[in-house]
């Protein structure tokens, strides 16, 4: 009698543990994503009808999916003019071993190989070890892993084979992520904030603020590029390698050179993609058709956007100059200048963010409201500058540019053209003067605190 | 029957003593000790570790006995009693002498640790002169150098996202601040864990004995990016200090081209 207690605990205790055994063994399988299409392009009239036609906003995914491909296979379109040049969109570093045309120098690609030496160097051990089955890559490798897979199938049966052992080695060195492997990463750890087109609305997204960036119209805020360009690869890497201060952007350093400069990659075709879509729905509103020819002009367009984004950059050419007293005070001068700076008008005489342009009185109910929305409909307040908080970066060159280029999608103006170098300099310098917090020394009596 | 209860039950402290006897082969137990106080909070841990052991033994052993003795079949009338005033004596104050004894050993340890006595005095950095102030925030960590002029606060301050980066060998005191809310500055290598709490400013110290790169890890649930809240504590010589703090100052003044 008494045994069908412990009958049903054994069973119960075999169920978990078989339970348990399941969950171990199976990764949860990829959700599929699909690209959509904006909320502009799907946008209702006021009559509630769609502003574009149902069969043109077709027209448009499917173009886009034939320029930059789905989620889970996503590729540039190799135009007919790219096949004659030899020049593959989808490969910024093999471009540049075939006919020096990529985008990295000899210097950053050995960079790229170096770290890849670190960061394998588990897995390398093991080749050299010869246990080539050991070797786990990562998931958001879905490439490489397919490679390695293949390589293995060709083992020959001596596990030492120096030439197998090296190329094997050679995989994991050259590393350099495809777009999927890109897109796969992107899916693990950008997601869930910018969401599947880099609309900067995925799942978490509504918990933040400020708000993710939304990719799709183009616009970085924190670049070193003037006349409101599209940013270089350099400034898109040093947001993932730095985070951004104040906001939940945090550092990925965590990850290899070349899995950021993959993410970059992945970040610049949603972009395209999202301003290509953009022309579309403006060529189709301005009455134009939407052929073949319409489509890849625009592709191209865009692309010699962020191609040309170099001749953009902001040079700065000597060396950064050190604040002194006497400049400190003249960016105080220009700060509260009118003419020139007029700083003032929004940042506030403390700067604190607090200027009287920066508000205004809502026509309603006379509350005092932010003045002004950026480009992507948030209402914006100016930085106090009090804080020592920089989104774009603290270091001298990062306020310079903010100063000199304005910033992107923000009321924060270029500065003026009458302004030299060493204005804007002088600037910079009050600004960072303002942050200043000289360290208290901790007393060493703790009466001295009674005290106040 | 009762034979099975009882080996049923004498199974799990000879389970849980073979899985922590192994547990070392398994990579399951703690990463190497790499600072100066690391050993004396492993020896704190393994002392309460043992005592709590022989407790598990001793009352796992005597309930497997008991399931076997004072079976139902053999002992179909159950005896009543009132309690035992003595018995309750010894059960409360074995244990309160017990927890007395955790209490006093691990006092100097703590306060070595944790209190303003036990923080290093002499050396490059002291509670006067930190290395640093470590940042935390939703969700990572900044690492912000004094710079030339050795004060903290002012416009010369470098920083570093990431990773911190200290000599070996030497009494490293930091301070840790948190920019939003409580978050906990954890490296397991130094058996450190400190919280940061927004608006104060808490010096912490430590002495790290291996170069290397350690995880550094926020140890406390900070909001809904707290897993990857991480970031990395690289101990180098002091040669390759001074180094990394030039090559910092080089990059913080860089005129972009880089």
């Amino acid at each position: 009698m008494r045994i069908r207690p412990c009958l049903y605990a054994l069973a119960a205790a075999a169920l978990l543990g078989a339970g348990c055994q399941l969950d171990l063994a199976s990764e949860p399988a990829d959700p599929v994503v699909h690209y959509s299409l904006s909320p502009t392009t799907t946008a209702l009239d006021e009559a509630g009808e769609p502003l574009l036609p149902l069969a043109e906003q077709d027209h448009i995914a499917g173009s886009l999916t034939m320029l930059f491909g789905t989620p889970a296979n996503p590729r540039f379109l190799r135009t007919a003019e790219w096949v004659d040049d030899e020049f593959d969109p989808n490969w910024p570093t093999y471009a540049a071993d075939d006919n020096g045309g990529g985008e990295f120098s000899e210097d950053e690609l050995a960079a790229i190989k170096a770290d890849n030496e670190r960061d394998f160097r588990r897995e390398l051990a093991l080749i050299e070890a010869g246990r080539y089955e050991d070797v786990v890559l990562p998931s958001w490798m879905p490439d490489l892993r397919s490679k390695w897979a293949a390589h293995l199938a060709s083992k020959p049966a001596d596990a030492r084979d120096a030439e197998f052992q090296g190329e094997a080695k050679a995989l994991l060195v050259d590393f350099y992520p495809t777009l999927r492997d890109s897109a796969e990463l992107y899916r693990q750890q950008c997601l869930h904030c910018h969401g599947v087109e880099g609309g900067g609305d995925g799942p978490t997204a509504p918990f933040l603020n400020p708000k993710p960036r939304d990719y799709r119209a183009g616009v970085f805020k924190f670049t070193s590029m003037k006349d409101k360009s599209t940013p270089r690869r350099e400034d898109l890497y040093r947001i993932l390698d730095e985070g951004v201060t104040g906001t939940a952007m945090p550092s990925f350093r965590r990850f290899s050179q070349a899995e950021l400069h993959g993410l970059v990659d992945y970040v610049r075709l949603l972009s395209m993609r999202g301003m290509v879509e953009r022309d579309l729905v403006n060529t189709y509103l301005n009455e134009e058709a939407l052929s073949m020819e319409a489509v890849l002009e625009s592709f191209s367009a865009v692309w010699d956007k962020w191609g040309k984004a170099a001749e953009k950059h902001t040079q700065f050419d000597g060396a950064v100059p050190a604040p002194s007293k006497e400049s400190i005070e003249r960016g105080r001068t220009l700060f509260m200048d009118a003419a020139t700076g007029n700083c003032f008008s929004c940042h506030g005489a403390e700067g604190r963010g607090d200027g009287a342009s920066a508000f205004t009185k809502h026509p309603e109910t006379g509350e005092t409201i932010p003045a002004y929305k950026d480009d992507w409909g948030n209402e914006i307040l100016p930085r106090n500058l009090r804080q020592g908080i920089f989104r774009g970066g603290r270091r001298p060159i990062d306020i310079y540019y903010r100063i000199k280029n304005g910033i992107n999608g923000t009321p924060m103006p270029a500065a003026v053209s009458t302004m030299s170098d060493d204005d804007i300099w002088a600037l910079v310098h009050y600004v960072g003067s303002l942050s200043e917090a000289p360290r208290v020394r901790p007393s060493s009596h703790s009466k001295s605190n009674a005290d106040h | 029957m009762r034979l099975i209860a009882s080996l049923l039950l004498l199974a799990v402290p000879i389970l849980g003593v073979y899985t922590f006897m192994t547990a070392a082969d398994h990579d399951w137990w703690f990463p190497p000790a790499y600072s100066t106080f690391a050993p004396d909070i492993d020896w704190l841990f393994d002392f309460i570790m043992y005592m709590v052991a022989f407790t598990f033994i001793v009352t796992e052993v005597a309930l497997a006995w008991f399931v076997f003795k004072y079976s139902a079949k053999r002992n179909d009338k159950g005896v009543f009693t009132h309690g035992s005033h003595k018995l309750e004596m010894i059960w409360t104050a074995i244990p309160a002498v017990a927890l007395l004894v955790i209490a006093f050993t691990q006092m100097e340890t703590f306060a070595k640790i944790k209190f303003a006595s036990g923080f290093p005095t002499q050396g490059r950095f002291t509670r006067e002169k930190p290395i640093a102030q470590v940042w935390a925030s939703q969700f990572d960590w900044r690492t912000r150098y004094p710079g030339d002029d050795g004060v903290l606060g002012t416009v010369d301050d470098l920083e570093a996202s990431y990773e911190f980066v200290v000599p070996v060998n030497e009494d490293i005191v930091f301070e840790l601040r948190s920019r939003d809310v409580i978050h906990s500055w954890f490296v397991p290598e130094f058996r450190l864990k400190q919280d940061a709490l927004p608006g104060h400013t808490i010096p912490v110290w430590f002495n790290a004995t291996k170069e290397g790169s350690y995880d550094l890890v926020c140890a406390e649930l900070c909001g809904w990016g707290h897993y990857k809240m991480s970031g990395r504590v690289r101990v180098v010589s002091a040669q390759e200090f001074d180094a990394y703090q030039a090559d910092l100052k080089a990059k913080w003044f860089s005129n972009g081209k880089e």
